[in-house]
């Protein structure tokens, strides 16, 4: 593989590139299903290929083929650098790369259990577990679990002589719960990911995790209250920051929406490259993205196109700091790459992602924040969110969710609405928990549409005086 | 190996491992992207594929993979352990078999059309005429992609079917923006040539943005809300995925005990078409091999059939709808039966409303009761007595699917081809009235 990688990086030099870059990938993965009792599915997959990078005259080109072949290879380049000469009478202003570190680095991440060890009778009866428990819980009425692992061997070479190998593990789960009690229903969604083996499966414990989250619904079914709709206090659990610091801090903060690549699907951004060094938020809000933590969901070392991957301040002390760039956003700001070019692999080109964005703790326990509440709402877990394609109006609808009163959790509330721009959100948080919660998440960009692993998350935080409704 | 000889190779090596149920399905394809961003081209694209899908079942125990073709080893190491995996596996009770073959096919017209083999580097030119075209009418800039794909499968079972496809795909998505807060989003998607029209799509675009220009706020509460197709076929999917049985029994369907009952106004009528000249996601067999067909879905309002492959028609016993998906039963082409007014009729209809021209990021707060929102995007124009007052800004819909299915008033009678990166199930949709939509947003500060 790495062979015909090095091949297709000098083949397309000598045809005219002026930079080229490839990756070869061996993946192998694995998948189950569970739909209530019923084991809907499960199978396994093993493919190879590689993806090829090219600028030939100032425009850029990409290509991939599922097939290890030489010849075949030579023939996806030349055709390539063809192509995209014949792009460039459409380009006014040549595309350049960052200057980076010319870097060779290989790490491999070994699980403490390979998944691969692990038969998929085996992970069918550990998803079984978890809905026989969930059965015998009343007002419970379905269950889909999914639960899926990969281990991903990748090669990326550069003209510029940058070589970066990795093995990377994944292990993912979902589950969608439907429970239904005096006529009503909840749906409960939760998703977990993490770049480890089966060993991840066994730690999430999640027959109690999903026990624990069914219980508090039903309560909330059985005893929930409307919601007071007025502005008010709110405290919001690491999953909710998780999902607000994803999509109104991380995407907005891509360069590459900023720059309008992304306009034509998946947006552009409310923020512009003069807003950096101005007030977004409150003096306690930091947000960063950082890929660097072992284990994480959007873990890695090294980006896809060769840049070292590096913790990234987005919002410090409430001021925009910094944008997620790749080689070609940076070149066109004039700053260096930060490491945030990712593919979901082989066949597809590497765009500005994010990796695990979260806002950082301060120094509240969960309590505090809830005594310094008179009247307002706990968000607990969330079902429902959306944004719009600048990233500045938002929805999250809680799904578990209690009334404060007095700095004490009452009441269940049912189906709380945070409606808020982005600008209002961040300027409102007035206090910072200490804790440190993630969740993962498939993060959706590009065309075709990628679907990347991330995760998300933050301490619990207070939002002074927003309107709820 | 050649990629159909591995296919023989894998049926007769499965049969010899005492398989009972084979479904090997083979595809080759060929695809080219040019993105252009800001009126130039950002990146071209080029796929190159080819891969062999596997079903196996022994009794109520199955599984499946993918196959690399690379040599008879190969194979034979991935078919062991897929024997293994199966032997190994708890039963699925729900699991009835596949669909029996032999079957008779129609033919299905217009699928492939060689030209859009042969167009190489025209799409740069396409590019370039649509966006002149884009600049012209007034918009300063436009993004986009436009795509090609040239596939052919073969699809074979240990229960007699051996049947093939060839298709050809055409699409320009073009979103122009005009200094001043506007945008407007049109997509032109064929299986042809000669249906395929960029030029009008860019025009569309550019027209409608220049009228979307300053837009203004309106307040909360309920409107009357005129969907165009782009925007309504962003529903009309979801209603389409909601009426597979797998969606129900999971839990992510409101169509769920809604079979014989009213779920829609009486104008409103949708069927799922495999079969359909010219569709999108046409071919004369499913995924197991049953031949497609026209499956009225919801019939003047009335829901009459969840869609069907041969093992969970059998548990339900009722007859495939050829809508396999051997694990899920999928749809295939959606079509909204066209009503009979134009666009000017039913915005006459509107006292005081919305058109909306295209929605992103639709989320459920309940599968199983239809609860949801969604974020209108591009151009929302604000009608007052049947014209429009001024472009709209900053809105959510916040609403249940069954609500909308109920309140459509008014359905117009000339449809659009949708298929793009929101809406990834081909839709045959018309323009569509709504009364009573309920319209949410931030609080202005």
């Amino acid at each position: 593989m790495k062979d015909l990688a090095d091949f297709a990086v000098k083949k397309a030099i000598s045809l005219g590139a002026s930079y080229a870059d490839a990756r070869a990938d061996h993946s192998i993965g694995n998948g189950v299903s569970l739909k209530n009792d019923i084991p809907e599915s499960s199978g396994f997959a093993d493919s190879k290929g590689i993806g090829i990078r090219v600028l030939v005259n100032g425009a850029s080109g990409f290509s991939s083929i599922n097939k290890l072949d030489k010849k075949k290879i030579e023939e996806v380049v030349k055709k390539l650098i063809k192509s995209v000469k014949y792009s460039s009478k459409l380009i006014k202003k040549p595309i350049e790369f960052s200057t980076e570190v010319k870097e060779k680095y290989k790490y491999f991440i070994k699980p403490k259990i390979d998944s691969e060890s692990i038969s998929l009778a085996e992970k069918i009866k550990n998803l079984l577990e978890i809905n026989s428990a969930l059965k015998e819980v009343k007002g419970f009425k379905s269950s889909y679990i999914s639960q899926n692992d990969s281990y991903i061997e990748s090669y990326f070479v550069n003209s510029e002589n940058i070589k970066i190998s990795s093995k990377i593990p994944f292990i993912g789960i979902y589950y969608v719960l439907t429970l239904r009690e005096k006529g009503k229903s909840s749906q409960i969604y939760k998703q977990l990911g993490e770049t480890k083996g089966y060993d991840a499966f066994h730690k999430w414990d999640l027959t109690k995790l999903a026990i624990g989250e069914t219980k508090e619904m039903l309560k909330n079914l059985k005893t929930g209250i409307k919601t007071p709709k007025k502005k008010m206090d709110v405290v919001v659990s690491p999953d909710i920051v998780g999902i607000m610091v994803h999509e109104s801090v991380g995407h907005p903060y891509e360069a590459d929406r900023i720059l309008g690549r992304e306009a034509a699907q998946a947006g552009e951004s409310f923020v512009n490259t003069d807003m950096i060094g101005s007030r977004i938020g409150s003096k306690i809000v930091d947000v960063v993205d950082n890929p660097v933590i072992p284990g994480s969901a959007g873990f890695y070392k090294y980006d896809d196109e060769g840049v070292k991957a590096r913790k990234k301040y987005l919002i410090k002390k409430g001021i925009i700091n910094e944008l997620l760039h790749n080689r070609e956003t940076a070149a066109k700001l004039d700053v260096k790459s930060n490491g945030s070019a990712r593919a979901v692999g082989f066949s597809f080109e590497p765009i500005v992602r994010m990796s695990n964005t979260y806002m950082l703790p301060k120094d509240h326990t969960k309590d505090e924040l809830i005594e310094g509440v008179k009247q307002g709402i706990y968000f607990k877990s969330y079902m429902e969110w959306n944004i719009d394609d600048k990233r500045m109006n938002q929805k999250y609808t809680g799904n578990i969710a209690y009334l404060i009163k007095n700095g004490r959790l009452t009441k269940p509330v049912r189906n709380p609405v945070i409606e808020i721009k982005t600008t209002e959100l961040y300027n409102a948080v007035d206090a910072v928990g200490k804790d440190l919660g993630f969740m993962a998440g498939t993060c959706g960009k590009g065309e075709p549409m990628q679907g990347i692993p991330v995760s998300m998350g933050g301490p619990h935080i207070r939002l002074k005086d927003i309107r709820v409704h | 190996m050649e990629i159909y000889k591995a296919q023989d190779y894998v049926l007769k090596r499965l049969k010899k491992l005492g398989v009972d149920d084979v479904v090997i399905s083979a595809t080759t394809d060929e695809s080219n992207q040019i993105k252009y961003v800001n009126n130039e081209i950002a990146t071209t694209k080029r796929w190159i594929s080819d891969g062999i899908s596997v079903f196996a079942a022994i009794g109520k125990k199955n599984s499946m993979t993918n196959i690399r073709a690379e040599s008879k080893s190969q194979i034979d190491k991935t078919l062991n352990k897929l024997v293994k995996i199966v032997k190994n596996n708890p039963e699925n009770k729900e699991y009835m078999g596949i669909a029996k073959g032999p079957f008779k096919y129609k033919k299905v017209n217009g699928l492939y059309d060689k030209k859009i083999k042969n167009l190489n580097s025209d799409g740069v030119d396409i590019i370039k005429d649509s966006l002149n075209k884009a600049l012209d009418i007034g918009a300063s800039r436009s993004s986009g992609v436009f795509d090609t794909e040239i596939s052919s499968g073969r699809l074979l079972t240990s229960n007699g079917v051996d049947a093939d496809i060839k298709d050809s795909f055409i699409s320009f998505s073009i979103r122009s923006f005009i200094d001043g807060n506007a945008s407007s989003h049109k997509i032109s998607v064929a299986t042809t040539l000669r249906r395929f029209d960029p030029i009008g799509a860019a025009k569309n675009a550019a027209s409608t943005a220049v009228k979307a220009c300053n837009p203004k706020n309106i307040n909360a509460g309920k409107y009357d809300v005129l969907f165009d197709p782009l925007a309504f076929s962003n529903i009309l999917e979801r209603v389409a995925w909601a009426s597979s049985i797998s969606y129900v029994e999971a839990g992510f369907s409101f169509l769920a005990n809604k079979l014989n009952k009213k779920v829609a106004n009486t104008n409103f009528t949708m069927y799922d078409q495999g079969n359909l000249d010219y569709g999108l996601a046409s071919s004369s067999f499913d995924g197991e091999g049953t031949p497609t067909q026209k499956t009225t879905i919801i019939d003047k309002g009335i829901f009459k059939t969840y869609l069907h492959n041969y093992s969970t028609a059998n548990r339900y016993n009722t007859k495939s709808t050829g809508n396999a998906g051997l694990v899920s039963p999928n749809p295939t082409n959606i079509i909204l039966k066209p009503g009979k007014a134009s666009i000017d009729g039913l915005l006459k209809k509107i006292k005081k409303g919305l058109y909306i021209t295209n929605v992103w990021y639709t989320r459920f707060q309940n599968y199983s009761t239809g609860e949801f929102s969604t974020i209108p995007r591009d151009a929302i124009f604000y009608i007052e007595n049947g014209k429009i007052k001024h472009a709209v800004k900053g809105i959510r819909i916040t609403e249940s699917m069954l609500n909308i299915l109920n309140n459509i008033s008014g359905i117009g009678k000339e449809s659009q081809t949708i298929l793009g990166w929101e809406v990834e199930t081909p839709c045959e949709c018309p323009p569509v009235l709504v009364r009573k939509v309920n319209i949410t947003k931030p609080k202005e500060t």
